[in-house]
């Protein structure tokens, strides 16, 4: 059962978009970093039960952030939300690690898909 | 100082900035289904400056490079302004090939040509893509100018010095890119005068309206 949402986005507003987008009727607690580095950080502080994480960041990518986390808690579910919808980049984020990758911008629908394939992911 | 330059919130330039990473994500996938390409890709930045100054300012942003090639391409719409997508003037050679053309069988003349065929065509399918979608998610359609190339010496002569009236403010959305098996990099910069401000303010508004 999903309690904790971790979403790491260089931009304010695209967290404030995806937050959004996250129902408020489940009780979800929902944090924020910045860059993938401070995602790193804050999934080893926080071990939410689902990462939705962008690509294009400053510091460090959101596939090396993907790729760490992964390396710290193979169990661990991240979901990318990006612009980048490349079938390159799709498919490198998917080798290091992501359950599934949602395109920008993400809406309530796409989002709900996401927490139910997680659901389904972590059993 | 112009009266317009603060007109554009800090909010509404990241929202801006979001708004020109997706369109420009869509712009890279666009082009990489063209052509077997991968496109690095980067933050966008958005600057608000006095039209007079922007000659300069796109000067300074390219000026490693020695010798340019700038494909110019205008937009018009509610959202109306000039696309920049600029390269180093030897990027039309690297590009050539992944168009499936060898440059080996054609004289100086013909690879010109084709150096040019070929920026008009990627410049054509990322400045299309990425004004296109950044106009969708604001809700507007564009039409455009064709593509012109222009390859020169020097920055200086490359860049139009009257963009926009002087006395105006323009909006600038720059995003630095780049191709990484032909090690090619440019930048895109869409420049937008304050025709466009009230517009932009309203659709930005509209467009997080869904996200509140």
């Amino acid at each position: 059962m999903i309690k904790k949402i971790l979403l790491v986005d260089d931009s304010p507003i695209s967290r404030r978009m995806m937050k959004s987008c996250i129902p408020k009727d489940r009780g979800y607690e929902v944090f924020e970093a910045g860059d993938g580095l401070a995602g790193f950080e804050a999934y080893k502080e926080i071990l939410p039960d689902v990462t939705f994480m962008d690509l294009t960041m400053p510091v460090m990518d959101g596939s090396e952030s993907t790729e760490k986390i992964r390396e710290f808690n193979p169990e661990a579910v991240v979901i990318v939300c990006t612009a980048d919808i490349q079938i390159k980049s799709i498919t490198n984020a998917l080798g290091r690690g992501a359950l599934m990758v949602m395109k920008k911008p993400a809406s309530k629908e796409t989002v709900e898909d996401a927490l139910l394939k997680a659901e389904e992911h972590i059993g | 100082m112009d009266y317009c330059i603060d007109t554009i919130s800090e909010e509404e330039k990241e929202i801006l900035q979001e708004i020109m990473n997706i369109a420009f994500g869509k712009a890279a996938a666009d082009l990489a289904e063209v052509i077997n390409i991968f496109v690095v890709l980067s933050v966008p930045h958005i600057e608000i400056l006095n039209a007079q100054d922007l000659p300069e300012y796109l000067k300074s942003q390219v000026s490693s490079y020695d010798r340019v090639s700038i494909v110019e391409q205008n937009f018009w719409g509610d959202f109306k302004g000039s696309a920049f997508l600029v390269f180093q003037a030897s990027a039309g050679k690297e590009l050539i090939s992944l168009f499936g053309e060898g440059s080996e069988d054609f004289g100086s003349e013909s690879i010109d040509a084709l150096e040019k065929e070929t920026l008009m065509e990627v410049g054509n399918i990322l400045i299309g893509a990425c004004v296109g979608k950044l106009s969708e998610l604001l809700g507007d359609a564009v039409t455009y100018s064709p593509p012109r190339v222009v390859t020169e010496n020097s920055t200086n002569d490359a860049i139009p010095v009257n963009i926009f009236e002087s006395g105006s403010s323009a909006i600038v959305l720059k995003t630095v890119f780049c191709f990484n098996e032909r090690n090619v990099n440019g930048f895109l910069f869409l420049v937008t005068s304050n025709d466009s401000i009230l517009w932009l303010k309203k659709s930005l508004a509209t467009f997080m309206e869904q996200y509140e």
